[in-house]
């Protein structure tokens, strides 16, 4: 019989196999700490940068703070192909209407467009937000949880950090923020994620954005420089790797080798 | 916690004090809470009815915590005119991970019994050091030494108690006796069986394939050893997890003797590469 | 079966404590990602292969994490942990000792589960007093190994959760190491890594110290106790840079490492929760290299 909407035939099917003892692959997460503020004129959003599969530290030095307009950024937690996609689909959607429209977007518009498209896949992509943005209206802070629901606060934390940012936020927001207060507010934030939740760490990334200028500033503080290297290093001589077998074949006269000659300037510059 | 050998009583040598305090027939504490009637150690039973799987259902839902032991072999052990030859690999994984490269699997029981060591690594080795310590206590009851039969059998008895709690044991018990030259195979069902010829481990297959095709009783000691050698060797070619050294021993009438230690991935592959074209050499140049 | 081989099996339990079932409904609901009301266990689309009476499940384990490591050289021992006790996504602590001095010679580390590591070494601790005033004297480190092999192993089918190192000098005062896996299996060697970090460690030990993935041609440089304890750092900051239940160095300074060093019958400890030195007469008569390495150590814990 024909029906309407989605089907999750497949969700079904996959609780049964891992109930059965097969493991679904390993998808990379952003164990996370991300936040925002609102101050006076704009918002300040906040990430740390680390990237986890299990135990393992996948990415030192991630971006989660992601584009979605010029006067609109959103910070992702959960499933980082999720949080990117999402994202980014929404980010080329909104671009297409400005194209069309011929007006800056307004942070609302986003926000609608994230939660209908999270609910529409009742959570199962495993998106959550901190949306922020200045338009028309003034400045705009939300969050987006995976199933589609959201906030607007002066105020948001989300990740598995949540609970050590809004704790900061909690002990030192008040009104009227300054945008130096709310940087350093932002940043003390994220750095409660860091040290106190063992799924956030590296760097603490800040986005700001005022009425006509946003400003992304990567590795704000960093938080866990490597404090020591073994003094003699490692050195491996040469012949460490013992050569087994070596063959020599001539290049077969079909192809030929092109050499691209770059000038210098050039490749000085990337 | 279990703190009944803290009232041990001192010099109870040749006593078996039931109760708390439990020392063997040597007055030596054993530091396990019981002993079974036959003089083995009793181990404490996990809490619950389902002892097998009460290490999967603990770690229910946590895949990335749950306990994993040594695992992994390619073992054998045959007799011939000559007496028997034991060849194992050293390799012992841990799920994915190489646990050790270097296990000695080969279990010096005592100067005249050997036995191997495949499945878990922890239950073989603390149960055959067990049978030792038992085989002695018989030397020096019986003023002779134990035969490789009543040896087998009492590592075989022994594990037969704890069936369906989740040992993992497949190991041969080999040695020479009044018989003659013995070899007995024992699992962790109880399973207990006297042959000529036995193979156990994930990479067994592979070692069967090659001793059947070069076994006869007649075999000289040195083709012998180095079928034993060979065996192996193209069982960790193959096995993934089999590898590390090939360990070889040779039980004689006066004992066994350790007979060579090689690596199996580097010496012997080049060895036998260069030798016959039975390697397959298609890897190497790919 | 007979019951006196399953002396567990008349002890009382929580009713509810065994057999799969209803624990994991929980566990798959906080998976869904937080946000999700619901009306009872059939609310989210879930298969359960278990038909019939649901029981929670027992969960007695929790992992804390944590690397341990040891090395040794010719004439020393150097047994190092971190000090970071987790527990899923949180940090508790970020000073506990996985460490336990056993004897002059003897050290044992153990990583896992905290409550398992601190009964593990109250029973060793006291079976090792138990042999002091038995015999008049120290265990000897091959003695101590096999007694935590025991020990291990008794508890075979309801396992302690902990991953040991034992490192120390023997009666020849040459430098060993055991490595055991939870239920005592365990091996002699040269260096060993278990724990949390164990895979991102124990190949870079292998390599530098036993001269593993180099040709054979090439002789290993035997590591001095300087260049050992600067390896054994170096390994604990690297992994600390990815596994996030072992840390490296703390971005505030906290010392996270805990570096014991055994040389003939020395002992040095330098830990900010005890003495510096666990007895004093270590001190005395310390060769000159001995000195160097408390002041490389002490510098560390600054």
């Amino acid at each position: 019989m024909e029906r309407g909407g989605f089907s999750f035939d497949n969700c079904v099917r996959n609780a049964m196999l891992e109930s059965a003892g097969y493991q679904p692959p390993k998808a990379r997460k952003t164990g996370t700490t991300i936040c925002g503020v609102i101050f006076e004129g704009g918002v300040v959003l906040g990430a740390d940068t680390r990237a986890t599969s299990g135990n393992v530290v996948f990415e030192k030095n991630c971006e989660k703070i992601h584009y979605i307009a010029p006067n609109i950024y959103c910070c992702g937690a959960g499933t980082a192909a999720d949080t990117e996609n999402t994202t980014g689909l929404i980010a080329s959607q909104l671009e297409l209407h400005r194209l069309s429209t011929g007006r800056e977007s307004r942070v609302i518009t986003s926000l609608t467009m994230l939660k209908q498209m999270l609910f529409k896949y009742q959570g199962h992509v495993s998106a959550a937000l901190v949306l922020g943005g200045v338009d028309l209206k003034g400045p705009h802070l939300y969050t987006v949880y995976p199933h589609g629901s959201s906030d607007s606060l002066p105020y948001v934390t989300m990740g598995s950090g949540s609970l050590a940012a809004m704790a900061v936020f909690e002990a030192n927001y008040k009104d009227n923020l300054t945008e130096e207060e709310a940087k350093l507010l932002v940043k003390q934030a994220i750095s409660a994620g860091i040290f106190n939740d063992l799924g956030s760490g590296g760097n603490v990334n800040l986005c700001v954005i005022k009425k006509g200028k946003t400003e992304v500033i990567k590795g704000y503080a960093q938080e866990n420089p490597r404090k020591y290297r073994r003094p003699a290093g490692y050195s491996f001589p040469t012949g460490t790797t013992s050569v087994l077998e070596s063959k020599f074949q001539r290049p077969v006269s079909e192809i030929a080798v092109v050499t691209e000659v770059v000038s210098e300037s050039v490749s000085m510059e990337t | 916690m279990e703190l009944g050998f803290l009232d041990r009583p001192h010099g109870a040598g040749g006593v078996r004090v039931t109760g708390a305090a439990l020392v063997d027939e040597l007055g030596y504490s054993l530091g396990c809470d019981r002993m079974h009637p036959t003089g083995a150690p009793v181990l404490t039973a996990p809490p619950g009815d389902a002892p097998a799987s009460f290490l999967t259902e603990a770690f229910r839902g946590q895949d990335d915590h749950a306990l994993k032991f040594l695992h992994g072999t390619t073992t054998l052990a045959f007799v011939f005119q000559g007496g028997v030859v034991v060849a194992v690999d050293s390799r012992a994984s841990m799920g994915q991970y190489i646990g050790s490269g270097s296990v000695r699997k080969i279990i010096e029981i005592n100067p005249y019994l050997l036995g191997t060591m495949a499945g878990g690594a922890a239950d073989c080795s603390f149960w055959e050091r067990d049978l030792g310590r038992r085989c002695r206590l018989y030397e020096l009851r019986n003023k002779e030494r134990i035969s490789v039969a009543a040896a087998s059998k009492l590592l075989a008895n022994t594990v037969y108690g704890y069936k369906g709690m989740g040992l993992s044991m497949g190991t041969m018990i080999t040695g020479w006796d009044k018989t003659g030259p013995n070899l007995f195979y024992v699992d962790n069902d109880g399973t207990r069986l006297k042959g000529h010829k036995f193979s156990v481990g994930s990479g067994s297959t592979y070692a069967y394939g090659v001793l059947d095709q070069g076994y006869h009783w007649d075999l000289t000691v040195e083709d012998a050893l180095e079928l034993g050698r060979r065996s192996i060797f193209h069982a960790t070619h193959r096995d993934a997890a089999s590898g590390g050294f090939i360990n070889v021993y040779h039980v004689k009438e006066d004992g066994w003797v350790n007979i060579s230690h090689e690596d199996s991935g580097m010496t012997k592959y080049y060895e036998y590469k260069a030798q016959s074209a039975a390697v397959d050499s298609t890897a190497m140049e790919s | 079966m007979d019951p006196l081989l399953r002396p567990g099996h008349n002890a009382p339990h929580l009713p509810a404590a065994m057999g799969p079932g209803y624990a994991d409904v929980f566990d798959r609901l906080s998976r869904q990602g937080g946000r999700v009301e619901t009306t009872g266990t059939n609310a989210l689309p879930t298969f359960d292969a278990h038909a019939g009476a649901k029981q929670a499940s027992f969960q007695p384990y929790q992992n804390n994490g944590g690397s341990v490591v040891a090395v040794a050289g010719k004439d020393f021992c150097v047994v190092a942990s971190d000090t970071r006790f987790g527990l899923g996504f949180a940090v508790p602590t970020r000073m506990i000792s996985r460490n336990l001095v056993l004897n002059d010679k003897v050290v044992l580390a153990t990583a896992g589960m905290q409550a398992d590591t601190c009964t593990l070494h109250k029973v060793l601790r006291i079976r090792l007093d138990m042999y002091r005033q038995n015999h008049g004297k120290d265990m000897s480190l091959g003695a101590v190994s096999q007694l935590l092999s025991n020990t291990l192993y008794y508890k075979r089918f309801f396992p302690y959760y902990t991953f040991n190192v034992l490192g120390g000098v023997d009666e020849n005062g040459e430098g060993f190491c055991y490595g055991y896996d939870a239920i005592g299996s365990h091996e002699k060697v040269k260096v060993v890594c278990t724990g949390s970090s164990q895979s991102l460690i124990q190949p870079v030990l292998d390599n530098q110290v036993d001269g593993k993935q180099m040709y054979d041609g090439q002789p290993v440089a035997e590591l001095s106790l300087e260049q050992t304890v600067e390896l054994v750092k170096d390994c604990f900051s690297s992994a600390g840079e990815r596994d996030i239940y072992t840390v490296g160095l703390d971005g505030r300074g906290q010392p996270p490492l805990y570096v014991k060093i055994l040389k003939l019958a020395f002992v040095l400890t330098s830990h900010p929760l005890r003495s510096k030195y666990t007895r004093s007469h270590f001190i005395q008569g310390q060769s000159p290299a001995v000195r160097d390495s408390q002041t490389t150590t002490d510098t560390y814990f600054t």
